[in-house]
């Protein structure tokens, strides 16, 4: 025998638990510099995750974001730029890599926050640190309410505001709801929302389940959404696990039986659900093959589609859009000093006469129409999965309206 | 109600079969390697994404190369990673195999992209017995589960291998003394025990989402299975697997947001009132 083998025998049960201990306490990821670093450049950071299931969906976050910059030769203010991407491996970690990428890589702002939990922890630590935080992703409503600060800038539509927007579309298809929701703030937010909505209308709650995330088998779900018989089911469940439902819920013979609707999607849970079981309607902010895209747009997809060798999905375009804003608000002000970055986003305006979108002081909250769209029927391209249904409002002069008032809405701008 | 209980009991059965095929890698390569093995969720993976690679180069009979890919590649990862560990601390063990499990997902990420991989079962379709609802590729997943498991004991069991196996996690030394390369032996095992995770990996990949992550999904589970039904029993194995499944569904129709957290509970409780597990057996070796 060895002395290899009688040392390896020394292992027990107790190890096994560590194991089991470990891998759930452990963060996964460690920092990353995407690019080379300069002495005299700016430097942007990046705040995203790495790994789990929300990183196909910041992959793609992140490469709008590298794509707006490379769009303007890698420069800032005439200097060479470049972003610094650090991991958000949970709300705790997120927090100390900003204040890594702020106090020792010296970053001028940061985007980020793809997970409304990271981003909420995300923002007041933007605020102790006074640095411009521009949120790429994260929908829950407090961050531009309750929660909401100077220094934090939001891209994507509160979830009460789509769901205002959203309902309409799903009292068409009845009033008995079943609610399949994440356990956490995105999908509390989801649920609080839509209940109350229904419950202004008349409408019943027939299911209503929080699932925990990460959640690999759905199987039990679909039985009792099954026995439940409701007109739709309301999803508020994310990324990859809403991927996973799709799937499961095509395997066991679901799929065009009851509607599944939710909102602020990712073009990428789609993709990864495959033709065959892909189904769904659902609210987002843009899509790629949209004729009503602008000429700014259109030039973003098809470098995108150049660079990348495949469709810009919507959360390259979100990471594009708050990357170009805050580029335009630092190059519009000449100055990487906080304040100067701030009053250049709060007076950057982008889209066109039809399809505006702009930060609103009150709130920082940037207001655009949102896309109902819908899983084509059949589908024949790789990419190609919706048929976009309406953009809503209708009319842009009521975005203000829709959006509701920022003081109404909690903020109390710091 | 009865209905309803029925079949969420038969949907955690299935799923129950699924986490003993996870598990049982885990059990083995533990069992007799005396390796906590971080990584097992990565080869797990491993096998989701050689099934796709496989299915899109040469159709779904191709697919049946996955396993065993995964367990080459769990061979050379033994041969050059694995084996400097043997007469290292546990826990250096530990450190060791959850980078590696870092490392295949990043590898994963890099080849494949973050995004998922649309992949669907070769068949679909359902079963309905009074309440009770089954698909046909889960009905298929819980017979081929099963049909593995018993290949497995008996290979184990009957075959000169599997008494050489059994006899080193008891007493390598004697093992040696007699002639046999123990070393060869090991990494054998260690491909093993990979092979049945990308086993599970390939039947999973129909129904889970195919992306670098999905290892997370499948190591926890896994940990806790092996932990309930006692270190390196195979039967405890199963039985945990079934047990878990079960709470699982169970818990989803009482309490939905506490189907994770059941698990747990459900490991805490058996390990308080029996510490060893269900079936773990008093080895010298492990004591």
């Amino acid at each position: 025998m060895t002395d290899s083998r009688s040392l390896a025998s020394t292992l027990g049960r107790r190890a096994v638990l560590l194991g089991a201990g470990g891998a759930a306490a452990t963060s996964l990821g460690a920092p990353f510099i995407s690019r080379a670093q300069a002495a005299d450049e700016i430097k942007i950071g990046l705040l995203l995750a790495k790994t789990g299931d929300i990183a196909a969906q910041t992959e793609y976050l992140a490469n709008g974001s590298m794509l707006a910059l490379e769009m303007r030769g890698n420069k800032l203010m005439g200097k060479p730029a470049s972003l610094i991407w650090y991991d958000e491996p949970s709300p705790q970690g997120a927090q100390q890599n900003m204040q890594k990428l702020v106090q020792e890589a010296g970053v001028v702002a940061v985007l980020g926050g793809a997970l409304s939990s990271s981003a909420l922890a995300e923002q007041a630590t933007a605020l102790r640190l006074k640095v411009p935080f521009v949120i790429d992703n994260a929908a829950a409503t407090d961050i531009t309410g309750k929660n909401c600060n100077r220094y934090t800038f939001r891209l994507n539509t509160p979830v009460a505001v789509q769901a205002d927007m959203f309902a309409p579309y799903l009292l068409e298809k009845g009033k008995k709801w079943y609610f399949l929701t994440a356990a956490y703030a995105f999908g509390q937010d989801i649920a609080k929302s839509f209940k109350e909505i229904l419950a202004k209308e008349g409408g019943t709650v027939v299911g209503d389940d929080s699932v925990p995330l990460n959640t690999p088998d759905y199987s039990s779900f679909i039985l009792k959404i099954r026995a439940a018989k409701p007109d739709i089911i309301l999803g508020g469940v994310p990324a990859g696990d809403l991927s996973t439902f799709l799937k499961q819920w095509n395997e066991m013979g679901m799929r065009g039986k009851i509607p599944i609707c939710e909102i602020a999607i990712g073009d990428t849970d789609i993709w990864s659900v495959g033709p065959t079981a892909a189904t769904g309607l659902y609210t987002s902010l843009w899509w790629y093959d949209n004729a009503a895209n602008t000429p700014a747009e259109k030039d973003f997809a098809a470098r995108y589609l150049k660079k990348y060798g495949k469709p810009a999905a919507d959360k390259a375009w979100m990471g594009w859009l708050t990357a170009t804003s805050l580029f335009d608000a630092i190059d519009a002000g000449k100055s990487t000093e906080a304040d100067a970055i701030i009053a250049g986003l709060e007076a950057w305006k982008g889209g066109s006469a039809e399809n505006p979108y702009y930060y609103r002081k009150g709130d920082h909250q940037l207001l655009l129409k949102n896309l109902v769209v819908s899983v084509k029927p059949k589908i024949t391209d790789q990419w190609d999965y919706f048929d976009v249904l309406a953009s809503v409002p209708k009319n842009a002069a009521d975005l203000e309206k829709v959006f509701g008032d920022p003081v109404a809405n909690g903020c109390k701008m710091g | 109600m009865l209905d309803i209980l029925l079949s969420q009991i038969v949907a955690g059965l299935v799923l129950g079969g699924l986490y003993v095929l996870i598990a049982i890698g885990l059990s083995i390569i533990f069992g007799l390697l005396g390796i906590v093995n971080f990584a097992h969720g990565g080869f797990f993976a491993l096998g989701a994404y050689f099934a796709i690679s496989l299915y899109q180069l040469a159709g779904w009979p191709a697919v049946i190369l996955a396993p065993l890919l995964v367990g080459v590649v769990g061979m050379a990862a033994e041969r050059l990673l694995i084996r400097q560990l043997y007469d290292k601390e546990p826990l250096v063990s530990l450190i060791v195999t959850f980078a590696l499990a870092l490392m295949i997902e990043a590898l994963l990420r890099l080849a494949y992209g973050g995004i998922g991989q649309p992949f669907s079962a070769p068949f679909t379709g359902i079963y309905l017995w009074g309440p009770v609802l089954i698909t046909k590729y889960r009905l298929f997943v819980f017979v081929l589960t099963v049909v593995v498991l018993l290949a497995l004991w008996a290979f184990l069991q009957f075959t000169p291998f599997g008494r050489i196996l059994r006899a080193g996690s008891r007493d390598p030394e004697m093992v040696g003394l007699l002639g046999i390369p123990l070393p060869r032996v090991l990494t054998a095992t260690f491909g093993l025990g990979c092979a049945i995770a990308g086993i599970a990996g390939v039947l999973a990949a129909p129904l889970w989402t195919v992306t670098p992550a999905m290892s997370e999904g499948a190591i926890m589970p896994a940990f806790v299975v092996v932990t309930i039904g006692g270190l390196g029993s195979f039967a405890g194995a199963v039985i945990a697997g079934l047990l878990i499944g079960v709470v699982s569904a169970l818990t989803i129709q009482f309490a939905p947001s506490a189907a994770t957290t059941m698990m747990y509970v459900a490991m805490a409780v058996i390990l308080l009132i029996r510490p060893r597990g269900l079936l773990g057996e008093r080895w010298e070796r492990f004591e």
